[in-house]
């Protein structure tokens, strides 16, 4: 009898002991494994999911991301399919920002939801860490940050900072405001953003370039500004004494691992050393 | 029977405002600029900016309002205009394919493309043996504007990061004036003005119905081709130029017609500069009322203030808006 309560003790005890290392086990593990399929709804956050080892994860995409040619076509980044997405059956979404990806919307889905919206390049480097964090991928997004900032050592000191006005779009004319990731470009890049109003895009009036008068007049050229005609040809700038630079909108104006790169050409750009 | 003295006396009041508004529009914008005292700055603002940008918004606003008031006569309906003719969308339709291909240079091209094949549309439609109907005007003319705003509404779908450029255009503005477009606009306007002026007669016996007008020896038919094709023409340069300016074309000719102009001789050159002055005004709004060079989109403010002030006019006189019954 007694050997049977002994017996029954120890499997018991057994089993405590099993639920609470089981316990403190999935406790400790990191989300990596909780995170197996990732939709990415910003096509800015690709490249730095390749580059933390966790494309192969990537099982959904929108339709302008060419980072992953393997990943199901998932609709636009303003309009994501959600049949599709839930089909797919993420584990995590990383949408660009919170009017992109709503909330009423993030609750059709079963799966957790990151937000990749930074505004700054040190907001960018944070927002690597967070996904090295959430992917178990530490090591990798430590290595990636280091290599960014080593990558802004190279920016060379100027005599005099710049200033700049970015053209974002030439039909209305709309141009970068302190909000946008390309002022902290421009920042890093050793220049100063003439346009001082707290919006990501302003719409401006030309009478405010000229007046202005920016060291340089840098207007990008891609889907926000398809085919522009160049601002020293436009009829309302041809006073325009600013030096004029057109640069490619998708390697300038996307708030991901580009924007370092970005940072060394404009520098170039401020240097004279550029060529278009 | 029209006043000499009265109409006269209306249209060298219009004037002088007019010119008061010009003046004064030319004197105010993102940048002070003290006309008495220029640095090179300033005059470069003020001649290639500035002065294009008033002419070209009053000549925008003279052409939405012709437009608006010969798409009425024909139509024989109050709330028509280059909206409801499927004129506006259908420019708007060409300017958007013209932003989206990469074209925006020859804008105003697609603008008159598209606002034409629109109106050829509507025309074809709306033609039972060579006579425009203008019950089946109107209702073809609100289909193709439906059709055109739903292939608007595909493109913007479809254009991802340039939907923002596409509706912001589309919201209208004239910060791309230029003195060419200046030209372009005036010599399109003053020769719409110069053949339509012969027959503001037959604008009005056309207000009552077909048969009677067409016993006083008016051509219904010709008259109603040609004015709509006048009035087509003027909105697809005006899409072409300023991108989608809602309210004017419908508000301005009633608010002539309720300070008792209501005859073509009178309400056409009246119009014409009541719309120029309207536009203008609006257009110092839209860039002087936010901070550090900022606008708003011309659109919002005509649509704002138009739609207020009708509505004020509606409610005090509205027995006096059935002219056309």
């Amino acid at each position: 009898m007694r050997r049977i309560q002994d017996s029954g003790f120890r499997l018991w005890f057994f089993c405590i002991v099993l639920i609470a290392v089981s316990t403190v086990a999935l406790i400790k593990t990191p989300p990596a494994y909780a995170y197996g399929k990732i939709v990415v709804l910003y096509a800015a956050a690709s490249p730095i999911l390749k580059e933390l080892g966790a494309g192969n994860r990537v099982v959904g995409i929108t339709r302008t991301d060419k980072t992953f040619n393997d990943a199901v076509k998932l609709g636009s980044h303003l309009r994501p399919n959600i049949e599709l997405i839930n089909a797919l059956r993420p584990d995590l979404i990383v949408a660009g920002s919170a009017r992109a990806f709503p909330r009423e919307m993030a609750e059709r889905v079963k799966a957790d939801v990151f937000y990749y919206d930074p505004r700054s390049l040190e907001e960018i480097l944070v927002k690597i860490t967070d996904l090295g964090r959430l992917l178990g991928k530490e090591a990798e997004a430590e290595v990636l940050v280091k290599r960014l900032q080593a990558k802004l050592s190279l920016v060379s000191a100027l005599s005099k900072k710049p200033s700049v006005i970015y053209e974002i779009s030439s039909k209305s004319l709309r141009v970068a405001g302190s909000m946008s990731i390309i002022t902290s470009i421009i920042e890093a890049a050793g220049g100063v953003n003439a346009v001082k109003v707290e919006k990501k895009h302003v719409l401006l009036s030309p009478e405010k370039v000229l007046e202005s008068n920016p060291d340089f007049y840098i207007y990008q050229v891609g889907p926000m500004n398809k085919n522009p005609e160049p601002p020293l040809k436009r009829p309302f700038f041809r006073s325009l004494r600013s030096k004029v630079v057109k640069v490619p909108e998708l390697e300038f104006a996307r708030p991901g691992i580009n924007a370092f790169e970005a940072v060394i050409d404009l520098n170039k750009i401020f240097r004279g050393e550029y060529n278009e | 029977m029209t006043n000499p003295k009265r109409i006269n006396l209306a249209i060298a009041i219009s004037v002088s405002l007019l010119a008061v508004i010009t003046v004064l529009a030319v004197s105010k914008g993102a940048v002070e600029i003290d006309l008495l005292e220029m640095t090179g700055v300033d005059r470069d603002i003020l001649f290639y900016v500035r002065i294009p940008r008033v002419l070209l918004a009053g000549l925008v606003g003279a052409s939405l309002v012709l437009s608006g008031a010969l798409f009425q006569y024909v139509m024989k309906n109050p709330l028509a205009d280059s909206f409801t003719t499927g004129v506006s969308a259908s420019s708007a339709m060409g300017a958007v394919v013209a932003i989206m291909l990469g074209f925006g240079a020859i804008l105003p091209l697609f603008a008159l493309a598209g606002g034409l094949t629109g109106l050829l549309a509507v025309y074809k439609i709306s033609s039972v043996r060579g006579r425009v109907q203008p019950i089946t005007m109107l209702l073809a003319g609100i289909v193709i504007s439906t059709f055109a705003s739903a292939v608007i509404s595909l493109m913007k779908f479809l254009s991802d990061d340039a939907v923002s450029s596409i509706i912001f255009w589309l919201m209208g503005g004239f910060q791309s004036a230029s003195m060419g477009k200046v030209m372009i606009l005036a010599g399109v306007l003053l020769i719409s003005f110069l053949v339509i002026r012969k027959d503001y007669l037959s604008l009005d016996i056309i207000c009552f119905d077909d048969t009677t007008a067409s016993s006083s020896g008016v051509n219904v038919a010709r008259l109603r081709r040609k004015a709509f094709f006048i009035a087509a023409l003027l909105t697809a340069f005006s899409v072409g130029y300023a991108g989608i300016i809602g309210f004017v074309g419908l508000v301005v000719p009633h608010v002539v017609r309720l300070l008792k102009y209501v005859k073509a001789a009178e309400l056409i050159p009246l119009s014409l500069l009541f719309g120029a002055l309207f536009m203008i005004l609006n257009d110092l709004i839209a860039r002087t009322v936010l901070s550090e060079g900022q606008e708003l989109p011309v659109g919002i403010i005509t649509s704002s203030i138009g739609g207020i002030f009708f509505l004020y006019l509606l409610i005090k006189r509205k027995k006096e808006l059935f002219y056309f019954d």
